[in-house]
């Protein structure tokens, strides 16, 4: 089992580890942030699909697919404060609780984010295929669930590292947008003022939705350490 | 009213304050800890070793009490931190066996030296302890008592209510003075132990699991009376209840147990720090392990 409080931490003869009950419960909760996280990265990569491929008929299973992260969003939420109430947690479990808190209103988002892709797609029947566009879309996608996933490892593996060196992943995701848009820009005639726009909405999402894993890995850093990667920058926000 | 763009216009230039017009610093203390470093050290104690004949209770204390503060001494049984307190108005003078080694200095004075009066001692640093133990006489003379002995010469009643009123109880007790004291609730007579601790002018408050024998709502009076009277005292606190030292004090001192080679046990503080910082991002493990409540 991961945990905050791994048996080794502290050995001192005649001293017995106690409170195991609780430790489930606060367990329960970062598991049930790993199972968030992962409906998230595969509705990520079921909403890129719909965008690079114009995959029209997946839209609907898009939609269907972020129910159940509302559900986990709205269960793991209402643990998380029951928690906060009746067992008075300190040190790294209020750490843990009060991040996951922020974890799960960030993966809530995310969630929101890939229905909005295949919305934007389904709006518009499909945007114009054009080869580079489409390869950049695709990259795009990737890197964005990669960093997310990498959260959600980070949450599994309660791994303070991967939020240290997020910000280097999402600068690889910052690129791609870049370079997307730059392209939108270019081929805006062929692609026509309304999908022009539209495809830089869903880039947007994109880059947002790694924004979001790059703050949940940070997360997991103050929960393990007690601050965040990288104090003097500004703190990470929805 | 806008009457005109002028109006507009003033009303649109009115500074929109800039992060540093924000005192952040003012904005993060949390109400509880007012720790302040330049609280003076009112207590002094180091390299402080206790031993109960040829038990070692306490090894090796450093602890500054600071000013105008509540310090906690929190720990497993047996831990040595109730000794520790007893350090500080010598109550272990009482026990035949007990032995203090190392500095307890009060305001640069050395409380353990021969020159001292213990007696004058507790005068400056009053106690109160576990279960409310008023004398068996009225609410009034158990305030009076303490006064009448050092030979106060002002108006006692004046006294008597001033005294009443910083313990919170004078408006519960106003109209039965006369009565006897325990007429009173748990709690009542708790806050009258601590009022009748005040009744001397100390300036040090030792309180030893004030509020264990008392229900939530007591226990809730007796801090906030402390929060009132760190105002004018300094306050140290020994309790087995760790969400009441998380409330109340501005530092915490965790005490914890050192097993010798033959078993013996002996108190070492582990860490000692703000109590927000104890309780946000202890610097021990074993802190860490005890307040979380995850070994013991």
């Amino acid at each position: 089992m991961t945990t905050l409080h791994p048996e080794h931490a502290h050995e001192q003869e005649g001293e017995i580890e106690i409170r195991h009950h609780f430790d489930d419960e606060l367990d329960e909760i970062r598991r049930g942030l790993v199972q968030m996280g992962s409906l998230v990265v595969e509705n990520t990569r079921r909403a890129g699909e719909v965008a690079v491929d114009n995959r029209l008929d997946l839209v609907d299973a898009v939609r269907a697919g972020d129910q159940p992260v509302n559900a986990l969003y709205r269960t793991l939420e209402q643990r998380t404060f029951e928690i906060l109430a009746l067992q008075q947690p300190v040190a790294s479990d209020l750490r843990f609780l009060v991040a996951a808190t922020r974890i799960l209103y960030e993966m809530e988002r995310s969630g929101d984010l890939a229905v909005n892709i295949a919305n934007r797609v389904a709006a518009h029947d499909g945007f114009p295929q054009l080869p580079e566009m489409r390869s950049l879309l695709e990259r795009l996608v990737t890197e964005s669930a990669k960093v997310f996933t990498s959260a959600v490892v980070a949450i599994a593996n309660l791994d303070p590292e991967i939020g240290i060196n997020a910000e280097a992943s999402d600068d690889i995701v910052d690129e791609i947008t870049e370079r997307f848009f730059g392209t939108i820009h270019a081929h805006s005639a062929e692609l026509g003022l309304d999908s022009a726009v539209e495809l830089s909405h869903v880039g947007r999402f994109l880059e947002r939705i790694a924004d979001h894993g790059v703050n949940i890995s940070q997360n997991v850093t103050y929960v393990m350490t007690g601050t965040f990667p990288d104090e003097d920058s500004d703190p990470p926000s929805g | 009213m806008v009457n005109s763009m002028d109006d507009v216009v003033t009303t649109r230039v009115d500074p929109v304050p800039g992060v540093e017009d924000i005192d952040l610093d003012a904005m993060v203390a949390p109400t509880g800890d007012e720790a302040d470093d330049s609280h003076p050290v009112i207590i002094d104690v180091e390299g402080l070793n206790v031993y109960y004949g040829d038990f070692h209770a306490v090894k090796d204390v450093d602890l500054p009490v600071r000013q105008n503060e509540i310090t906690a001494l929190i720990g497993p049984s047996g831990c040595g931190k109730s000794t520790v307190l007893r350090c500080f108005n010598r109550m272990n003078d009482l026990v035949e066996s007990a032995r203090v080694e190392g500095k307890v200095e009060y305001h640069g004075v050395d409380l353990y030296s021969k020159k001292v009066d213990p007696v004058e001692v507790r005068r400056h640093v009053g106690m109160v302890f576990q279960k409310p133990n008023p004398f068996p006489k009225s609410i009034y003379d158990n305030i009076a008592f303490g006064p009448k002995i050092a030979g106060y010469k002002d108006n006692m009643d004046d006294l008597v209510e001033e005294t009443l009123h910083r313990a919170a109880l004078w408006e519960e007790v106003k109209d039965k003075l006369d009565e006897s004291a325990y007429a009173l609730s748990g709690g009542q007579q708790q806050r009258l132990c601590i009022a009748r601790a005040i009744a001397t002018s100390p300036d040090v408050l030792l309180m030893d699991e004030p509020a264990s024998a008392l229900d939530p709502i007591a226990t809730l009076r007796i801090e906030e009376l402390m929060y009132e009277l760190k105002k004018d005292y300094s306050i140290v606190i020994v309790t087995h209840n760790m969400q009441q030292a998380a409330r109340v004090s501005d530092r915490t001192a965790f005490f914890s147990i050192e097993l010798g080679d033959s078993g013996q046990r002996t108190g070492r503080l582990v860490e000692f720090d703000h109590t927000t910082t104890i309780f946000t991002n202890p610097n021990e493990q074993e802190t860490e392990d005890y307040i979380t409540g995850r070994f013991g």
